[in-house]
């Protein structure tokens, strides 16, 4: 029952979430100006002008264009790019699989190297290892993704010649752009894994379970990293939004034809619906990563399934 | 008092201090003191690598595509963003720590709105509304700093309220209560003395998350605009060389990687001092 209405409540704390971002996108839009002078053809008249306006609803009262806004974005209706002259979202849809796919590398090599750094400088604290992972992850949260992914050029496309500098099509392509992407989060995870494991470790089941003569393995796998991963797993979602700014700047780099290329490329050319559209969807994916940051936490730690 | 000079034990600390006085030297030096200017080039000393020496005037980190000096122009950057920095993070921690002591001093339904902005807040992604409101208002750096600022609250009013909210269940608030203080004063002359240390904290470890970001929008050309040398924007325009002249990229990285490196050693060295007093 109690699992029930904290997930129950955790759903419409998302929904009221997205509510508000809806507003800030729309109003943040409504600052760009005459939507009719951006859609119409510079030469039309004062009053072809308004005609349009009054045809598309821009003379009605703010808060009814929001309602519209709102009535339309629920059904998956989310503008026309005034760029390509399609709906946002096909465009964004179209976009979706090749961020999906260098997020989820990104994502998938640094939960993986992060785990075993982080185990490995929580077992041997204070060693000389330790020591090496903790200047690994200091640096990895200190070097933007721009600078990294230009190094990467620099080395491995332009002295080595290795590897493309740009573009999709091949495994090699994907290397390079899931590197600089992940650095940030490898070192995140090394960091809370290491603390949380840290700390597990000097619980007293823990000790007692080394006095029963189980082997440290065992422990460690069985007893200590499942309890270490409730904290890691809780800010999980925290660092989601950090993701998409680095996807940003990643793609531009490594001209990666993703949703951030899509995003920046709007903004460039002032063509807000789309830009309107990515917020209203990465916000949304915001919101379900962290509801399914929530279930997680629920089934990992049975104290408050009761 | 002793134990804050035991080197090995703030061995941390000190290389962050080492890094952030190197970075504010350079900033605060380069622009008032270096002879060349930032802004006008030679167009016949482009892309000179470091340390080389044209027509009597010494390029200790070389020269640019228009044959502008780098270590002028480094320096210059770096005060332009350390400045933009350093005033949004003031906008977001007087915002936040204001609107977070207000909530969670009163609670009510003053607590529930401002909690549910922070959820907001969180969940829409800066940078791309950073770059949206910077695109529609004008890359100027005043109104960088405003929208850096205003974005930056939510961590701010997150801590703020729930120390207010312990500290307000205290008894020396019954007795300014009790005396006929007003809220306000007892706001801000007797919680707020309390909440500034756990706020300066998070101020230094928020710091990084800044820098990169207002280094991202330079990056990508939306923030200031050159010919004006920003950390970003020096990266952005010296991107397009990088087969010709690594060092315009290279450079102001480091940088980078200095300043925030050194704000987040500074935080955690903060963090632990702060628990060891506590425990």
């Amino acid at each position: 029952m109690k699992t029930l209405s904290f997930i129950t409540g955790r759903a419409l704390q998302g929904l009221v979430v997205m509510f508000g971002v809806s507003a800030i996108v729309f109003f943040a839009l409504f600052l760009t100006g005459d939507p009719a002078a951006m859609m119409m053809s510079p030469d039309a008249s004062r009053a072809e002008l308004e005609a349009f306006r009054q045809a598309m609803g821009f003379n009605d009262p703010i808060w009814v264009q929001y309602g519209r806004f709102l009535a339309s974005a629920l059904t998956g209706e989310l503008g026309t790019s005034l760029r390509f002259q399609r709906p946002a979202l096909g465009l964004l849809i179209e976009r979706l699989p090749a961020t999906a796919l260098l997020a989820m590398t990104a994502l998938l090599w640094s939960s993986l190297l992060g785990f075993v750094l982080g185990t490995i400088a929580a077992i041997r604290k204070n060693s000389a290892i330790d020591f090496a992972i903790r200047i690994i992850s200091l640096l990895g949260q200190a070097i933007p993704v721009f600078w990294l992914a230009l190094l990467l050029i620099i080395f491995f496309s332009l002295k080595l010649r290795w590897l493309p500098s740009s573009g999709i099509g091949s495994a090699a392509h994907l290397i390079m752009p899931s590197i600089a992407l992940g650095a940030y989060y490898l070192s995140a995870i090394t960091r809370l894994v290491r603390a949380s494991l840290i700390e597990v470790l000097g619980e007293n089941y823990i000790r007692t379970a080394r006095a029963k003569g189980i082997s440290s393995w065992r422990i460690i796998v069985h007893h200590a990293l499942r309890n270490a991963l409730i904290p890691v797993i809780t800010v999980q979602g925290m660092y989601f939004a950090s993701l998409l700014g680095g996807a940003l700047v990643t793609e531009i780099i490594f001209a990666w034809p993703g949703i951030g290329r899509l995003a920046v490329e709007a903004i460039q050319n002032r063509d807000f619906p789309v830009v309107q559209a990515v917020v209203l969807f990465a916000a949304a994916v915001f919101v379900i990563v962290n509801f399914l940051v929530d279930l997680a936490y629920v089934w990992l730690n049975p104290r408050i399934r009761l | 008092m002793t134990r804050f000079w035991n080197v090995r034990e703030n061995a941390d600390a000190l290389f962050a201090g080492f890094l952030l006085v190197t970075v504010l030297a350079l900033c605060v030096l380069v622009p008032l003191l270096w002879p060349i200017d930032p802004v006008r080039g030679t167009l016949t000393a482009t892309f000179k690598p470091p340390l080389s020496i044209i027509g009597g005037e010494w390029h200790p980190l070389g020269t640019d595509q228009l044959g502008r000096d780098l270590f002028a122009r480094l320096g210059l950057g770096t005060a332009i963003s350390l400045s933009i920095v350093l005033a949004a993070s003031a906008i977001s921690v007087v915002l936040g720590t204001t609107l977070g002591m207000i909530a969670g001093y009163y609670r009510g339904w003053f607590d529930i709105i401002i909690m549910r902005a922070v959820d907001v807040q969180l969940a829409i992604p800066f940078i791309l509304l950073i770059l949206l409101i910077v695109a529609v208002i004008g890359p100027s750096m005043g109104n960088l700093v405003v929208v850096l600022g205003v974005t930056g609250w939510a961590v701010f009013a997150r801590v703020a309220r729930a120390k207010t909210l312990e500290i307000r269940e205290l008894e020396y608030i019954d007795a300014s209560r009790s005396i006929g203080l007003s809220d306000m004063v007892i706001i801000f002359r007797h919680v707020l003395p309390n909440i500034v240390g756990p706020i300066t904290v998070l101020m230094t470890l928020d710091l990084p998350r800044l820098i990169i970001l207002e280094a991202s929008v330079g990056f990508l050309g939306l923030g200031v605009r050159p010919p004006t040398p920003t950390l970003g924007n020096l990266i952005g325009e010296g991107r397009a060389f990088i087969l010709l002249a690594n060092w315009l990229v290279l450079y102001p990285g480091l940088v980078i990687g200095a300043l925030v490196i050194g704000c987040n050693l500074i935080g955690d060295w903060l963090v632990r001092r702060a628990d060891s007093r506590n425990t």
